[in-house]
């Protein structure tokens, strides 16, 4: 089956979404489509689905033109979408989510689960998904949770299956796993389309690219012809440094040092083992390894939000082993939490509000009881010009910054105080490209400032470019630390590590 | 948009003719019961609905919906419309003499409250109905079959507790006449003590303090405490009357309640549907005097109501003695009291 | 449009509102407030009032409400303890606690201030006066802080508490008022001594006419609402309990300690609350009865949301709801039209704000501009 757009435009008020887009997706291909945050290419999705009615222009199926009223109607003409925030119900298993919708009955309404189980057996064995199609869904780690939602897509014959960045929440070997899915759907002639703003994602798996920027179509091509510095440029109008420009630093003293850190959960179950390693002044420690192998607990635990761990940490010389997170703010440990929509910043507060929010009670912000609003706003617009936030006024709400804005903003409020250890833990997911250059360059800067800097990050990428020193968690443990100054270690040992093979690769270091 | 339309066509019109007729106005405000208790409010209203039935006049009531809005109402008719005003209860005692007493031109009467000393322009009614307590007492003890009766108040304030003494008292009578041990639950005569359900509007309480005395062995049940009895007479309909009779208060239930008919015995009467009429009578013909009026049996102020269902079922010779009771009481040969 | 939309931009400047938010402050509420009444009309019209009745019930409305100087006076003394209580469980919502509690806060600080009151009538007006409402205070934060401590050590839910507490707090008040030294003399029934005549706020108006039952507790409602305002928008503290209401994540990253903002904000809102218990007991009932808090402490929680959690909001929330209560009154006597229609308007109105949705839906041409885009 194939589609073309023909001279798409859709607008919200005086905002165009899409503008003049053609667009045209064939069968056995996959369409790689890729532009920042805001670029447009969830709206041109949401037209492909049937959520948004296009203003001007024509979608023709197989040169067919055809006008969708409703979602139903783009389903019943082939097409499916697997959403990056998945649609399932946690507490049902994978045969009942798959049939959601579309139930096969016997007689009257008795549900017939075991057609349901022997199709989504089909499907799996034809894909090669292997899927437990009794499992409950929440059981379920999130690789196999996607092919649920494909198997959901291929269950209504979907004939065009649009993957909205679906490589978000996957690990590097679920990435892995899920491109050979792709290529299957592929050879059986399924029409692809792969909505993402990682640029070699698009250069491994795609067939062809089109580049979306403000609502129009900037480039188009065969993305393995294309280089990398080229896919930027479309996409961000500009060119764009891959590289981080590092000079070597001058190490110092160790500023922030972990002793024999363990930490159980309520359940008594060990999250964090024998953790020790230390920070120095002038160095960014990275740390690698797959989601949910106690990173989080880790970051927590060293920012103070957790207080019932064993062991002794040192900010300096300063025992902050029973410091709570306030007083580890004060001792000059800046955060960059992990989410920031849910930690780091106040959606409904105003730009000011988010810039002074861990440190309002300081003298230079506040009087005695109450909080100097002028002079918070005047700090807040010096850090907003300072750190590149781009917003008409410290008056708006944080909810009105773009994703990029947004961590700007925390990214200014934590190194604006000129702390002496950034704990910078994801500090460019959901954030375009220009905005990762500026933070990568930040972190960078107060390194060479003679700071210390822990990353945290699921981007091995991000992790090499950056880190001096890399550690590797696996399981709660530190299982591989690699030098990261002059002998680049190879991804694919890290990548071992992160898996948690741990010979080898101290004989490497 | 039609509605819209009218309701300003209607606004304006009412602006244009507020001013009603000029005619003698009677109003009530009613204690957290409501107008349609079945009970008290409902029968001094039944005293002003007479009224303007006979005489013509206007008539209008305001509802407490708590003790808070005893004064707010008040003060809401302190506008001179009212050419009378009737508080009906007990605990509007106070608001009402406070009333009276910053506004010495405006004519009260309340319900259920003596002042001692009197408020000249405050006439109170109150109510021997522990003489026609006694009557349902007397009846009561002669008809049960388990040899125990129950009763329960609202509040332990005198309004209320008078109909309990007067029941304990007719019981004792009756068991002192016949030398039979009926007794009483719910009230000690000596102590002042008893049962109260502490509101006056909820029929669950009336249901579970009924469900409670029936329990106990009770076969007839007093509540006196306005609407909450309702809540017993449910309870006894459910149970059937030969196993739980309801004598009622204040009102003859058997015709505000017509539903539930069959269960009441008897009803204790409180006549304040005529002392509120005669009050208002009087201030039309300019004989309103401030101070006291009681009702009794003698001036028929109390009495109880006809048997109704049960004329058959109380026999003849208790019919009999009972009328003996009330021309004792009356004539003072037979003391309603320990 | 230009001095429309500068109107616009001062009036929300002074009620210190952001972007938008115009529309849902002001614009909201007000068509709320018709569709009400609008609808209230229809439900006399379907039992079977007449059309002329209820242009003269609505008539009676405002005229009890705001027509003379009683009825001003009757609005304001209904209004007091409603925006007293109303401030104290906006700010739990601004802390993010659905405090259910302010009629339990409202009984123990209305007795625990009456039984201070005519033990120590010795004392000089002024300092009983003050001393009384301090009380009053203290007991409503105690007690609601009960609930606060329960939420911050043991994350029981705020609701459930504040519920079994308001349950409690009925049968500590049947106790208390039975008990001979608190117990009124010569009488058998619960109900308290009365408040002593120094201990009494002085009323206002009564020497225009004796009726007029507005009190000084309108200084010190208006006194609070300056204090709230303060409060949420310049404080410290006031900072960290918004941030806590908003985001708890955000707040307990940010170093604050969500513990001590949620006992504080519940202590704060039950203070509030046992402040207008004690100034309801002083100003206006001068003596505690079973049932004494008349549910204020129920609507108080309507009027919050009414006045959406802001100072500004709930203090003109409480007059029109104080406005409902006085008007529905002189609707009975003008039009013979039942209490309980007030109540159910008072509840439409309610409703209405509380899912503005059903607003923007039936009247969409109010919120037709600046639609959001993505």
């Amino acid at each position: 089956m194939d589609i073309e757009l023909k001279g798409i435009t859709k607008r919200f008020g005086s905002v165009i979404a899409n503008d003049q887009i053609n667009l045209q997706i064939k069968a056995g291909e996959v369409l790689g489509l890729l532009g920042e945050n805001g670029a447009g290419k969830s709206t041109l999705m949401n037209i492909l689905s049937g959520l948004y009615a296009p203003d001007e222009g024509k979608l023709l199926i197989d040169g067919i033109e055809v006008n969708f009223r409703g979602p139903g109607d783009s389903i019943s003409a082939g097409i499916g979408m697997v959403h990056q925030h998945f649609m399932l119900v946690p507490i049902f298993s994978v045969a009942e989510n798959v049939i959601l919708g579309v139930e096969p009955v016997k007689t009257a309404d008795y549900l017939d689960l075991s057609k349901a189980r022997t199709l989504v057996n089909k499907i799996s064995s034809e894909y090669g998904l292997s899927v437990p199609p009794d499992a409950i869904i929440e059981d379920l780690p999130v690789g196999i949770q996607q092919k649920v939602e494909i198997i959901k897509v291929l269950f209504r014959e979907a004939n065009v299956i649009i993957f909205d960045e679906p490589t978000a929440v996957l690990t590097p070997s679920e990435v892995e796993d899920f491109f050979s899915i792709v290529r299957a759907l592929k050879a059986s002639g399924k029409a692809i389309v792969f909505i993402t703003h990682k640029l070699h994602e698009i250069k491994e798996i795609a067939d062809r690219v089109t580049v979306l920027r403000h609502g129009r179509i900037t480039g188009e091509g065969n993305p393995k012809r294309l280089t990398k510095e080229k896919l930027a440029e479309m996409m961000v109008g500009r060119q764009v440094a891959f590289t981080v420009n590092k000079i070597k630093s001058k190490i110092g003293q160790p500023v922030l040092k972990l002793k024999n850190i363990e930490l159980h959960t309520k359940d008594n179950e060990r999250v964090l083992k024998n953790i020790n390693f230390s920070i120095k002044a002038g160095e960014i420690v990275g740390i690698a390894g797959i989601q949910g192998n106690g990173q989080t607990e880790l970051i927590e635990v060293i920012t103070g939000l957790r207080k019932n761990y064993t062991g002794e940490m040192f900010l300096g010389e300063l025992d902050i082993t029973r410091a709570n997170a306030r007083q580890r703010h004060v001792a000059g440990m800046a955060h960059i939490p992990e989410d920031r929509h849910k930690f780091g910043m106040v959606e409904n507060f105003s730009i000011t509000e988010n810039i002074i929010i861990n440190n309002y009670y300081e003298k230079r912000l506040s009087d005695f009881i109450t909080i100097n609003w002028i002079k918070a706003r005047s700090a807040a617009a010096l850090l907003c010009e300072e750190f590149d936030v781009r917003t008409p006024s410290v008056d708006l709400n944080g909810k009105s910054l773009s994703g990029g804005n947004q961590q700007k903003m925390v990214v200014a409020r934590e190194l604006g105080r000129k702390p002496k250890i950034v704990i910078a833990a994801q500090p460019t997911r959901g954030v375009d490209v220009g905005s990762i250059e500026y933070i990568h360059s930040r972190l960078v800067q107060s390194r060479d400032d003679g700071n210390g800097v822990l990353l945290i990050s699921s981007e091995l990428d991000e992790i090499i470019s950056l880190s001096d020193r890399i550690l590797v968690m696996y399981d709660g443990s530190i299982v591989a630390e690699f030098d990261n100054t002059d002998a680049k270690p190879k991804r694919n040992q890290i990548g071992l590590a992160m898996a948690g093979s741990t010979e080898e690769i101290y004989n490497e270091h | 948009m039609e509605i819209v339309k009218q309701t300003s066509l209607a606004i304006g019109f009412t602006l244009l003719c507020t001013a009603s007729a000029n005619a003698f106005t009677a109003c009530q405000v009613t204690d957290v019961g409501g107008i349609d208790d079945a009970s008290f409010n409902q029968t001094a209203w039944h005293g002003v609905e007479n009224a303007i039935a006979n005489r013509g006049i206007d008539g209008r009531f305001l509802e407490s919906q708590s003790e808070t809005d005893y004064a707010a109402n008040l003060n809401a008719l302190m506008d001179g419309s009212c050419d009378i005003i009737v508080t009906v209860g007990f605990l509007m005692g106070e608001a009402t003499a406070n009333a009276a007493t910053a506004n010495p031109n405006q004519k009260f009467s309340i319900v259920d409250f003596a002042y001692d000393p009197t408020i000249p322009n405050v006439l109170g009614q109150i109510f021997a109905t522990d003489e026609a307590a006694f009557l349902a007492g007397y009846l009561a003890a002669g008809m049960t079959e388990t040899g125990t009766i129950g009763t329960f108040g609202g509040l332990n304030i005198p309004p209320v507790t008078a109909f309990m003494n007067g029941l304990v008292y007719g019981v004792d009578y009756y068991n002192e006449q016949h030398g039979t041990s009926v007794s009483v639950l719910g009230w000690n005569t000596s102590s002042q003590e008893g049962l109260f359900t502490n509101n006056f509007d909820s029929l669950d309480d009336g249901r579970a303090f009924a469900q409670n005395l029936y329990d106990e062995g009770a076969d007839i049940v007093m509540p006196v405490a306005g609407p909450v009895g309702l809540g017993s007479a449910a309870l006894a309909a459910e149970l059937g009357s030969d196993s739980l009779k309801i004598i009622g208060v204040d009102a003859d239930l058997v015709a505000t309640d017509p539903e539930r008919a069959d269960v009441y015995l008897t009803s204790v009467l409180k006549r304040m549907d005529s002392t509120v009429e005669a009050v208002i009578n009087a201030a039309m013909d300019g004989s309103f005097e401030g101070g006291l009026t009681v009702g009794t049996l003698a001036n028929n102020g109390v009495g109880i109501a006809p048997y109704h269902n049960f004329e058959s079922a109380v026999p003849p010779e208790l019919k009999a003695e009972i009328d003996a009771v009330r021309a004792g009481i009356i004539d003072g040969s037979i003391s309603v009291g320990p | 449009m230009n001095t429309k939309s500068n109107f616009r931009k001062t009036t929300a400047d002074l009620l210190m509102l952001r972007q938008g938010a115009y529309r849902d402050a002001i614009v909201l509420p007000i068509i709320a407030i018709a569709t009400a009444l609008l609808i209230g009309a229809l439900i006399m019209t379907a039992t079977g009032v007449d059309i002329y009745t209820i242009g003269r019930s609505f008539a009676a409305l405002g005229h009890g409400a705001f027509g003379s100087i009683n009825a001003i006076s009757e609005t304001f003394t209904a209004a007091i303890p409603l925006i007293l209580a109303g401030l104290g469980i906006g700010l739990g919502f601004r802390a993010g606690l659905f405090n259910i509690g302010a009629e339990g806060q409202i009984i123990i600080g209305g007795l625990l201030a009456v039984i201070f009151s005519f033990t120590f009538s010795d004392l000089p007006t002024i300092v009983l006066v003050t001393f009384t409402l301090i009380v009053g205070s203290l007991a409503g934060a105690a007690y609601a802080g009960i609930a606060g401590v329960l939420r911050a050590v043991t994350g029981a839910h705020e609701v459930i508490l504040t519920i079994m507490l308001n349950l409690i707090s009925y049968r500590i008040l049947d106790y208390a008022l039975r008990q001979p030294f608190i117990q009124k003399d010569g009488r058998s029934d619960p109900i308290s001594k009365s408040v002593p005549g120094n201990g009494q706020l002085p009323k206002l108006l009564d020497w225009i006419d004796p009726n007029l039952r507005l009190h000084v507790g309108i200084f010190i409602m208006v006194g609070a609402v300056i204090l709230l305002w303060w409060l949420i928008k310049k404080s410290k503290m006031g900072f960290a309990i918004r941030t806590n209401g908003e985001n708890s994540h955000a707040a307990l990253y940010a170093g604050m300690n969500p513990k001590m903002v949620i006992i504080g904000s519940m202590a704060l809102a039950g203070g509030l609350a046992g402040l207008a218990g004690a100034v309801q007991i002083s100003g206006v009932l001068e003596r505690a009865s079973p049932g004494f808090s008349a549910g204020i402490g129920f609507d108080a929680i309507a009027v919050a949301l009414l006045g959406r959690s802001h100072p500004i909001g709930i203090l003109f929330a409480g007059i029109l709801f104080g406005g409902l209560e006085a008007g529905g009154r002189q609707m009975q006597i003008d039009a013979g039209v039942s209490i309980d229609l007030i109540s159910i308007i008072q509840a439409l109105v309610v409703v209405f704000i509380a899912a503005p949705l059903i607003i923007r839906t039936i009247t969409p041409w109010a919120f037709s501009k600046n639609k959001r885009t993505s």
